[in-house]
């Protein structure tokens, strides 16, 4: 019995002219964003390969220097992109690609794409994920919104009831009749972009896996849409009035709540601006060692300290390059204070997603375009992962160069370091953190998730039951 | 009988739930994104405030200082950081160069998210490549913001749609229109009428509730008079472009539930591919150059330039004799610095360049095909009238560039000529003043939208012939 209400309602569907062309925009549009995030992918990987390779160069090249000259000239590392970007590229847009290390300074990611790109790139863009976040549920509304008050209207639902099928057989027809085709048009595009991730070679470390995670995030998005839109179908009369509550459900979720939530996060956790940001980091650092300030207070201290602990009158007798040792120190202590400003920084950030994890309540759109993302390895999550990352390499880049003039100069020499000394400092290599931690520090919005859809789906049931 | 219809509509629509229903809608949500837009505002100048009083504090005291030092007292410090020291003073004591908020910036964030809106240039470091970018959340640049603009474009659409989707078609299905054909007035003209009374209506509620939340915001009307006039008439406009959509669906599918789909349709094409679309081709069309490249280019160039700097210096001398007259002069990082610096920045000048006429030529581009459709026209002009837009930071950043490059000039005569700085000098300290860029007319686009509208009307009035010669208006 249920296959023959899937089959008939898939046939109506079908025919339905409104359904064909909608189902023939979304499939051209979903080809062409695509193609054009696959090109954006093949552009910039060109770009960072190139630019990794060149900035390794022109580091290794620096010539005879003092190391703490080269601490100065610093380098740039860049942030690869993840495999996943082809369907989501999350907010890769509004967060830099390379990070400039440096000596004393820890720098944020520079040019983001948006700020290169005109105001109306703000309006959204043509991506996989746009198509699969906003349209499809567009569409799945579309094919459900008057399953059955159009069995009222045309008055057919006395005679399907005296068919002798049950309200729950009934419903989980049309329940499937709804999904089919949503389905297919999701899995086609997971399957081609599957095939062209795993074609491509010079991709980073794609998985399957991770790809099959995101499909299952958007079928439980789509069965949860689909459960809305069966249950408002049932409790009103109308098919415009059906449409209408849909598609204000849509708005509400897609669009509206996620800017409130913006707008309450940014207001109750709101971020400094730069200025502010930098000022706080310039007034602690002040109160600490510097090191190329030898007259403070505090480098007179750390002085002291040194020569008692060697047990020697003068900073020359000391068995290393006293002046590389008070960099380093101050080296040490500027990146403490970073740690401690990026960390109330990141702290913020996690207030904010707090925030947007609660208002999840609201809108089932709000957790799978987080776990999109995450998965997508887009997010804000591993943005800072990879800033994070390269700081730490910053500091163990700073504590190599001023080693380097510590152990082979005394104090008061300029110490020139040999040619082919840059090329001992290791390579930065990003390696993301692996997928089942990504996953696991997730949970809470998968089970958002999925209380979505267990909770839609017994309103469903039971509405069903009484109706 | 256009009073009849017009009472009975009147009354019709004051007895249904819908118009109170609409007015709470709107006045929520205007009201509450009129009052987020101001917090931000708030928080930008309270931001430029506070960096602006942080710089007169220090001035007080740098003035202190070197008003005894003029007097001939001995000043308790560092002599390295004296403020007779011109470099210390171009170095230490940056001036705020700041961009204030437009008093109708509340309207639309705009790209306002995005950027900074106060830098300090100093006479170290290149003018040409600061950071504009504002420390934000990406999440929170990735939803947008809740503003008076968004309502407007992408809310109010849709109200229209939800309550006039079917403004003919129900007339039909409910069996009406017969009677209504039996009645002495065209059916054209009724509906046309019925249309524009809702027009009327809505216009009413809309103007009413958005000048609430102009008076809230604390708004000058007389200083900022045309402002608002402006967006009050693009936003009538607007309203009146989506009103002859709805007709036009209505006459053309008259079937409530399809009219609905294909408003919808009309919705998603207008206000999120097409943007997308055009976005997605000035990006391919005029794509902007490698930023990994630029990074690359600029650090070997400026590696270059260090190591050729006392050749650098030589040449600068050589032209400018004027400052090369103190012959024992000792050279300091500073001396070397600045010279070097000019060279630098007139290498890069092609380069930065580059990316700034591409981002001109992606602007030409939506410029020119902001046409195909109202809301990019919308929202370019809310954008321009609020401040907002990407020209007036592309505005900002060469003003900031150009008073950088000035900041720096003003030491470089001081440094080389020995010059000490004195309270006279230091009141002289260049400052910076923003100056907007006037905005395109938007009377023009204003004229664009409603041409769509008179387009539309007249396809219905074509339509709507053509079919009751078939007869299948009223069957």
């Amino acid at each position: 019995m249920i296959f023959h209400v899937v089959k008939k309602e898939l046939q109506e569907t079908l025919r339905d002219g409104r359904f064909k062309i909608s189902a023939a925009i979304v499939f051209v549009l979903l080809v062409v964003s695509l193609i054009l995030t696959f090109n954006q992918y093949q552009y910039n990987n060109a770009q960072y390969i190139e630019a990794q390779k060149n900035e390794r160069s022109l580091w290794e090249e620096q010539g005879e220097k003092n190391p703490h000259s080269a601490a100065h000239y610093g380098s740039y590392v860049f942030k690869p992109k993840s495999p996943l970007s082809l369907i989501d590229q999350g907010v890769e847009k509004y967060t830099g690609i390379s990070i400039f290390l440096e000596a004393h300074n820890r720098n944020e990611a520079q040019f983001s794409n948006a700020s290169d790109q005109t105001a109306l790139s703000r309006f959204g863009e043509l991506t996989p994920s746009f198509i699969l976040l906003y349209i499809l549920p567009l569409i799945l509304i579309l094919i459900g919104y008057d399953a059955y008050t159009k069995e009222l209207e045309k008055g057919t639902f006395a005679i399907l009831k005296s068919q002798g099928i049950s309200n729950t057989k009934l419903l989980f027809g049309k329940w499937l009749s709804v999904l089919i085709p949503i389905v297919t048009i999701t899995t086609l595009l997971f399957l081609f972009g599957g095939l062209i991730l795993s074609n491509t070679s010079d991709i980073g470390v794609f998985n399957w896996e991770a790809l099959g995670v995101l499909y299952i995030v958007y079928l439980i998005y789509y069965l949860i849409l689909t459960n809305i839109v069966l249950f408002i179908s049932l409790v009103t009369k109308k098919s415009g009035v059906a449409l209408v509550s849909s598609l204000v459900f849509w708005v509400l979720a897609c669009f509206i709540t996620p800017k409130i939530a913006s707008n309450i996060a940014d207001s109750k956790y709101p971020y400094p601006t730069n200025q502010e940001f930098s000022k706080r980091v310039a007034e602690d650092r002040k109160k600490g060692l510097d090191g190329h300030n030898p007259w403070s207070e505090e480098a007179k201290k750390l002085e002291e300290e040194v020569l008692r602990k060697y047990n020697v009158d003068s900073v020359h007798k000391l068995p290393f390059n006293y002046s590389a040792y008070r960099m380093q120190k101050g080296e040490e202590y500027q990146a403490k204070v970073y740690a401690k400003h990026y960390s109330w920084l990141d702290e913020q950030a996690q207030k904010q997603e707090n925030v947007y994890k609660s208002t999840s309540m609201i809108s089932p759109f709000l957790p799978t375009r987080f776990l999109s993302m995450v998965i997508s390895r887009t997010d804000y999550q591993s943005h800072r992962d990879f800033s994070e990352k390269a700081e730490t390499y910053r500091v163990k880049t700073q504590e190599f160069l001023n080693g380097l003039t510590e152990k082979n100069s005394r104090y008061g020499e300029r110490y020139v370091a040999s040619a082919n000394a840059w090329k001992k400092l290791p390579k930065f290599e990003y390696t993301p953190p692996p997928f089942s931690q990504i996953l696991n520090s997730n949970t809470p919005m998968m089970l958002i998730l999925i209380v979505w859809f267990a909770v839609t789906g017994a309103v469903l049931f039971f509405i069903n039951k009484n109706h | 009988m256009f009073s009849y219809n017009f009472k009975y509509e009147l009354k019709s629509l004051l007895r249904s739930k819908w118009l109170i229903l609409l007015t709470i809608i709107l006045l929520t949500l205007v009201l509450f994104a009129g009052y987020s837009g101001k917090k931000k505002v708030n928080k930008r100048v309270f931001d430029i405030e506070k960096a602006n009083n942080t710089v007169k504090e220090q001035d007080i005291a740098v003035l202190k200082v070197l008003d005894s030092i003029e007097k001939g007292f001995v000043v308790n410090q560092n002599l390295r950081s004296l403020p007779t020291n011109p470099m210390n003073i171009g170095y230490s004591y940056p001036r705020v160069a700041a961009m204030y908020p437009l008093e109708t910036a509340f309207i639309s964030t705009g790209q306002s998210d995005l950027f900074t809106h106060y830098v300090q240039p100093k006479a170290y470091g290149d003018s040409f490549f600061f950071n504009h970018a504002e420390f934000s959340s990406p999440i929170q640049l990735l939803f947008g913001s809740f503003d008076l603009a968004f309502v407007i474009i992408y809310i109010l659409p849709l109200i229209i749609i939800a309550f006039s989707y079917h403004i003919f078609s129900l007339e039909k299905e409910n069996g009406s229109l017969k009677l209504m054909a039996s009645q002495p007035i065209s059916i054209y003209k009724w509906i046309l009428q019925k249309t524009m009374l809702r027009f009327f209506v809505l216009s009413v509620i809309v103007v009413l509730v958005l000048t609430i939340a102009f008076i809230i915001n604390n708004y000058n009307f007389v200083e900022n008079l045309a402002e608002y006039l402006y967006f009050l008439l693009l936003t009538l406009t607007y309203i009146l472009f989506w009103f002859t959509v709805v007709l036009l669906i209505n006459i053309k599918v008259n079937n409530s539930a399809k009219n609905a789909v294909s408003l919808l349709a009309i919705w998603v094409f207008i206000i999120l591919i097409i943007p997308a679309i055009i976005a997605q081709a000035a990006n391919t069309f005029y794509p902007i150059p490698s930023r990994t490249k630029m990074i690359t280019d600029v650090r070997a160039l400026k590696d270059e330039v260090s190591k050729k700097q006392d050749k650098i210096l030589d040449n600068f001398l050589r032209d400018h004799p004027e400052y090369a007259s103190n012959k024992n002069q000792n050279y300091s990082f500073w001396h070397k610095y600045l010279a070097s610096q000019d060279l630098v920045e007139d290498e890069v000048k092609p380069l930065i360049k580059s990316y700034e006429t591409q981002l001109l030529k992606q602007q030409q581009w939506v410029k020119l095909w902001q046409y195909s459709s109202p809301a990019i026209i919308l929202q370019q002009s809310f954008n321009d009238i609020a401040g907002t837009s990407t020209t007036h930071y592309q505005e900002y950043r060469s003003q900031v560039a150009k008073f950088s490059a000035k900041w720096r000039d003003f030491f470089v005569p001081l440094l080389y000529n020995n010059e000490k700085i004195n309270t006279k000098l230091y009141k002289q300290l260049p400052t910076f003043e923003y100056k907007n860029p006037s905005y395109t007319s938007l009377l023009f686009k204003i004229s664009i939208v409603l041409i769509m509208s008179v387009v539309f009307l007249l396809i219905t009035r074509i339509l709507f012939y053509n079919k009751s010669k078939k007869g299948t208006i009223i069957n």
